[in-house]
């Protein structure tokens, strides 16, 4: 993976979903309030059933969920994990492993309900990707 | 079940223990209280049916519902549990039944007043993430056992 100057960053934060509302002086505040992680192929980042280590945005690359090492789902640019087991202060239910190199953005666990608080449109962003979420979980079931 | 219908008051005192509107701040509740409209459904009526266009948000205050998608019974809800809000974030048809089971009275919140608070008010919209968070653990459990 190449190395993404600050000016690049910016600008693939912007396109992101989570962050679409957010003007750009906005979006260069996240940016300084999490901080940018890179990882191999094959990398555990979240592991089911250890307390968790906190928020992911993908920035570039991809991770695989799995749940008793079956592979339930993947997770692409602009996608976010973690948050579940943060909000509810449970153990992730999920290993998340990097399937390609990844590029993320990270927040520590306790970090994050403040972070929400301050970027109410990141807030209402994350709201309704997790209602998809509940929506598809449902689906999966019937 | 009583037949009077509720002063602002009382809105306001009910709502206080449902765990969806916990910490929100006094001037989100006195409008929830304001906007919140009571509804009674006798055992065995449908509050709200599959594949209809969601146009509110169900607070149960009484009584108990059961959360039906075909004829799977996915959930039982009682007093402080609340329904409808996937339709009201996504816009999206009702993806379940929701049923009566004993004589029940709900609070209900339109669509519109729901999204103007959620916009407005950072505690409740981390309630509700929470809420939908819960759910999405219990219905992996539940698909998992």
């Amino acid at each position: 993976m190449s190395a993404m100057s600050q000016q690049e960053l910016f600008d693939t934060l912007s396109g992101l979903a989570l962050f679409a509302d957010l003007s750009r002086p906005q979006v260069e505040a996240v940016a300084h309030q999490m901080t940018e992680e890179s990882y191999p192929t094959g990398q555990r980042i979240l592991r089911q059933g250890f307390t968790g280590t906190g928020f992911y945005v993908i920035v570039e690359g991809e991770v695989a969920i799995k749940i008793d090492g079956d592979e339930i789902a993947r997770l692409g640019k602009g996608d976010f994990f973690g948050e579940m087991s943060i909000l509810l202060g449970e153990p992730p239910v999920a290993d998340v492993v990097t399937t390609r190199q990844l590029r993320a953005l990270h927040l520590g666990g306790p970090e994050l309900e403040g972070f929400l608080r301050e970027n109410p449109s990141v807030m209402y962003r994350m709201l309704k990707s997790i209602a998809l979420r509940l929506r598809n979980a449902n689906r999966w079931r019937s | 079940m009583r037949n009077m219908s509720l002063s602002d008051e009382e809105k306001t005192a009910a709502l206080a223990h449902v765990p969806l509107f916990s910490g929100i701040s006094f001037e989100s509740m006195s409008r929830l209280a304001a906007a919140a409209g009571e509804q009674d459904f006798a055992a065995g009526q449908f509050i709200v049916r599959q594949g209809q266009i969601g146009t509110g948000l169900y607070i149960v205050l009484e009584g108990a519902v059961r959360v039906l998608r075909g004829s799977d019974e996915l959930a039982d809800l009682g007093p402080g549990d609340f329904f409808g809000e996937l339709s009201v974030i996504d816009q999206q048809p009702r993806n379940a039944s929701v049923q009566a089971i004993a004589d029940t009275r709900c609070l209900s919140l339109a669509s519109w007043e729901l999204l103007q608070l959620l916009q407005t008010d950072t505690a409740l919209s981390l309630n509700l993430i929470r809420g939908l968070v819960t759910r999405i653990r219990e219905y992996g459990e539940h698909h998992r056992h």
